[in-house]
């Protein structure tokens, strides 16, 4: 192999990649890169055997072959080296030859074979989506995906497609985020279900926002088969182990007779949990809600740290009610809507609690957040 | 012919003897406690094969006259009670009259004794319950008595002995037990072939332990003491009109313990180390044990023993020792203020001194390396034994523990010649007396020492080995700390501290968690759900064997959750005892403490270790985890110069 490509072009790939190299890296061949070069594109491969990611760059190829590189050294490499043309060449025993301008580097690959055969693109198979909904929809729930190793099923999100629409609902046992945009037209028939694992997501929403600032492509071509999830992003294909196993039911605890509810504004909100929460216990973040007539008052106490309370003027005018959350689950919701207001509906201190946004400012997606109660 | 007969009084004897006698310890114990409750204060033991061959015992007692000497060995004869009514008051070891009857009739007995007061003594032999000689003879004033050839006239029994080595392990720990208990008095013990115990008369059991079992044991135990006025429950008093004119109301008189326990990083992998005595005589007594056991409950694995020697001090009548022939078990008037007061003693004890283990410790409390505190172990033939700790430490030791290498061979040393054959070590009473503290213990004192728990809280995080130990420094050495365990038990206290304010914080799930229980667990579950709803678990049950799991303690991650309920449920099943609800609680604030807390081979930021420093210092008893492993371990300044060869 010995190709020719400008380094501008080959360190925008680099870092694409960079979130998929294995780091801890207990399979040797999975710190490295698969390049490959045919025609007039050099493709880059980088893998941790769950997620991969395969993009390519243009090229002037002399000569067509693969070879592998050390990923992390090469990126730091291309990063301190000038601008303009680099070329790579294979030398005997997978030593791979860099140069560019005044600078000569050899590294040390391995041999082509180890790298583990990836999943091709089911291209007729494949549902497009638009980017910018996907994107959104990571964003409204991936925080509530337990980081919980052993529960497996909810170490990722719940992707829905229906023809009109497309859901996304994540969960860790205590709250669970529930999105779902409207408005779609999607050809699939029926419903289809996946499970989408948190690494995957969190890659695939980096990619996204890359994809929107730089190109005028605004979807994302998905597709699946038994095992795999395929997202492509322009030339970038992401590819994800999908997730087995029985996704909570979770139209069950979506909370239905919640008949009492404030609104608020999100700032105001989050500023009072925020100011609170300082004294609450450092390993529950347990707040205290006080809802009495035209007034929510947020409080804590803590016999070892003190105590404080906040109160936002609200026009409550339901039954007085104290009821208990983690400040943690409140916090990371309010940050993901940002601004606006909020509405906050109870039943009891026992029962779910369900947050949304106020219908008025995001009419095309349908956000909803349930939190359950602590007791306190 | 009618078939019932009334059997001999030499078929009677050998019965009784089955029940009295059943190894040469036991015939050396009804001997010692005969020498005691004669006020003899010099007694000497000469013991050959085992004990098996001859047990001579030797003593400077009151003696017995000829009449006397030959009315002991017949049946329930005995100078010690007259009627039934001594029987509520026994101040003596023995009072059965049951001894020496069953010791004669299945050996061969040779009796040497002069009362203090007669000009001669009289000279008797007994072989197989007969008496075959009496003489008058001159004789020095005390009791000499040697059992030869024990079970010589019932093969079965004897057959059922053991080896010799193992029967004089046994006469010795007995030995050590009895020399214990008086400290006040000249113990010596000969074999054939050398002397194993010399103890001379010492003022104190703290001097008595040294003696017997050297420096390092002492060093190791924590001295006891504590009294308390008994009330009296027993025996209601006569009602006023049936009471005497000069009728008083008994005085109820009051329990004392003392002794000594162990530092929680000494682990015994058996009971062999717990000695108690109740008013001087040794027991074993299911009652005390269970109150060390949960004394030392949070302190030290539930598997291992400490090493605890007690000396409980009661009125007679508060104690019933008659309940079996070889008088191992007691009855307490009051069983469970007992127990509750041995309880509390030794756990308060512990919790004053706080006890931090150290490397050095921690390497001898291995039970290959401690022979200081099984006597029998030394029985054996000892120069094999001794070699095997003289031999050098598996590298990983040697890198553990950082003291000067001849550490072990010292410790094996200092075991030797505090209870082997040399000569006692000269004992410097000076500085024992001027460490003496009021209750005549021995206060082991360090002038350098800061209190641990102020040395705690003045400790500097450095970093982490490999994201599981926290090293720190402070003015008083080098420290590590176990990051999982530490903050086990700083959530342990934390949880139950809330527990106590009925304040812990549950956090309700999303979906119930369902747990299918075994039958046994279910009913377990039946019994402490209510405890476990106040420690934050709401529970129901939700068909036949399951029950829905719908708040959890805040903190324990839900995947957590079932795993610790079922080993909550578990433990309790196993537990024989009735479930007391203060044991329930601590149990459950245990198990989430240990689920909650922070895991090994987790990284920890700086500020994050200073926290758990700090919280660390506040508990209660930062040493050990709720499971009784060790938090913290220590290696003193002096410790590392000594390390250095700079002192």
């Amino acid at each position: 192999m010995e190709i020719s490509v400008s380094k501008q072009d080959l360190l925008k790939e680099l870092t694409a990649t960079q979130g998929v190299v294995e780091r801890k890296t207990t399979i040797p061949i999975l710190s490295n890169f698969l390049f490959e070069a045919a025609g007039d594109k050099l493709s880059i491969t980088a893998t941790d055997l769950d997620l991969s990611l395969r993009t390519n760059c243009p090229a002037k190829i002399k000569k067509e072959g693969s070879c592998t590189i050390p990923a992390r050294k090469l990126y730091d490499y291309v990063k301190l080296l000038g601008d303009g043309e680099i070329s790579i060449k294979l030398l005997e025993n997978h030593w791979v030859q860099i140069r560019s301008g005044r600078s000569n580097t050899k590294m040390v690959g391995m041999a082509r074979a180890n790298f583990p055969a990836l999943p091709l693109f089911p291209a007729e198979s494949a549902i497009k989506l638009p980017a910018q909904v996907i994107r959104n929809l990571i964003a409204k729930t991936i925080f509530s995906i337990s980081s919980e190793e052993s529960r497996y099923t909810l170490n990722g999100a719940l992707l829905v497609l229906k023809p009109e629409s497309i859901t996304m609902v994540a969960t860790d046992g205590h709250r669970l985020a529930h999105v779902e945009h409207v408005n779609s037209k999607l050809p699939v028939s029926g419903e289809m279900k996946v499970l989408v694992p948190k690494k995957a997501m969190s890659e695939l929403s980096s990619l996204l926002s890359s994809l929107l600032n730089s190109s005028d492509v605004q979807v994302v071509e998905f597709a699946k088969d038994e095992s795999t999830l395929f997202f492509r992003l322009g030339s970038r294909i992401l590819t994800s182990r999908q997730l087995t196993g029985q996704f909570p039911n979770y139209e069950a605890v979506l909370p239905r007779d919640n008949n009492k509810s404030v609104t608020i504004h999100c700032d105001e909100f989050s500023g009072a949990i925020q100011r609170v929460a300082q004294f609450a216990d450092e390993r529950s973040n347990a707040i205290r809600m006080r809802l009495e007539k035209d007034e929510l008052k947020v409080s804590t106490s803590n016999t070892e740290i003190g105590e404080s309370e906040d109160s936002i003027e609200t026009s409550y005018n339901g039954d007085p009610m104290v009821i208990g959350f983690n400040s943690q689950y409140l916090l990371e919701f309010l940050k993901v809507v940002g601004t606006g207001d909020v509405r906050f509906e109870f039943k009891d201190a026992q029962s779910a609690g369900q947050l949304r946004p106020d219908e008025a400012t995001d009419s095309e997606y349908k956000y909803r957040y349930i939190v359950m109660p602590m007791r306190i | 012919m009618g078939r019932i007969h009334v059997l001999s009084e030499h078929v009677a004897n050998k019965i009784a003897a089955g029940e009295v006698v059943e190894r040469p310890a036991s015939v050396l114990k009804e001997l010692l406690e005969n020498s005691l409750d004669a006020g003899a204060t010099r007694i000497k033991v000469q013991i050959e094969g085992g004990g098996k061959k001859l047990i001579h015992v030797v003593d400077n007692g009151c003696g017995m006259v000829r009449d006397d000497a030959l009315l002991a060995f017949e049946r329930h004869a005995t100078s010690k009670i007259k009627d039934a009514e001594d029987l509520l008051n026994i101040d003596t070891l023995g009072f059965r009259g049951e001894a020496l009857p069953s010791i004669a009739a299945v050996s061969r007995v040779s009796l040497e004794t002069r009362a203090a007061d007669e000009d001669s003594g009289t000279v008797m032999e007994i072989a197989g319950g007969r008496i075959l000689k009496v003489e008058e003879s001159g004789l020095p004033a005390g009791t000499s008595i040697a059992v030869r050839d024990l079970f010589f006239n019932t093969p079965a029994r004897k057959k059922f002995l053991k080896a010799e080595s193992t029967e004089l392990s046994h006469i010795a720990s007995l030995m050590t037990h009895y020399a214990l208990a008086h400290p006040e008095k000249h113990f010596e013990l000969h074999s054939a072939t050398n002397a194993m115990l010399m103890a001379a008369p010492v003022q104190s059991h703290s001097e008595r332990i040294y003696q017997v079992f050297g420096k390092e044991t002492l060093d190791q135990l924590i001295p006891l003491s504590a009294d308390a006025r008994l009330e009296r429950v027993g025996i209601p008093e006569p009602p006023p009109w049936r009471r005497d004119e000069e009728y008083q109301s008994p005085e109820p008189g009051a329990i004392r313990i003392h002794g000594f326990i162990s530092r929680p990083e000494i682990q015994k992998l058996n009971r062999n180390s717990i000695f108690i005595f109740v008013n001087g005589r040794l027991v074993r007594d299911r009652l005390i044990q269970h109150a060390l056991t949960e004394a030392y409950r949070n302190i030290l694995p539930p598997t291992v023993y400490p090493v605890v020697l007690l000396f409980i001090e009661l009125p007679n009548q508060e104690v019933d020792a008659n309940v079996h022939p070889a008088k191992t078990e007691v009855r307490f008037r009051q069983p469970s203020f007992v127990h509750d007061f041995v309880r509390d003693s030794v756990r308060a004890t512990l919790v004053k001194a706080r006890p931090v283990p150290q490397f050095t410790r921690e390497i001898t409390a291995l039970p290959t390396a401690a022979p200081g505190f099984s006597p029998g172990t030394l029985m054996q033939p000892a120069s094999a034994e001794f070699q095997l700790h003289s031999q050098p430490q598996p590298p990983i030791n040697e890198r553990l523990q950082f003291s000067a290498a001849p550490a072990i061979p010292i410790e094996a040393n200092a075991a030797i010649s505090g209870f082997g054959s040399v000569p006692a070590p000269v004992f410097d009473r000076a500085v024992i007396a001027a460490n003496n503290d009021p209750c005549g213990n021995l206060v082991v004192e360090d002038g350098e020492e800061i209190p641990e728990n102020m040395a705690l809280s003045t400790l500097r995080p450095l970093g982490q080995i490999r994201d599981s130990f926290i090293l720190a420094v402070n003015a008083d050495g080098l420290w590590i700390i176990d990051q999982h365990v530490a903050h086990e038990r700083v959530l342990f206290e934390k949880v139950l501290r809330e527990r106590s304010r009925a304040a812990v914080e549950g956090q309700r799930l999303l979906m119930p968690l369902l747990v299918e229980l075994t039958p046994g667990q279910q009913a377990v579950f039946a019994e402490i759900s209510e405890e476990l709803r106040h420690n934050g678990f709401d529970a129901e049950l939700f068909g036949a064997r399951t029950i829905a799991v719908k708040t959890a303690p805040a903190g324990v991650q839900s995947a957590e959750i079932e795993k610790m309920l079922l080993e909550l449920l578990d433990q309790f099943q196993r537990e024989e005892q009735v479930l007391n609800l203060e044991k329930a609680r601590t149990r459950i604030a245990a198990s989430i403490a240990c689920h909650a807390a922070i895991k090994i081979n987790m990284p920890l930021e700086q500020n994050k270790m200073e926290w758990l420093l700090a919280e660390l210092a506040k508990t209660e008893c930062p040493m050990t985890c709720p499971h009784g492993r060790p938090v913290v371990l220590r290696y003193s300044v002096k410790d590392i110069q000594r390390a250095f060869k700079r002192i």
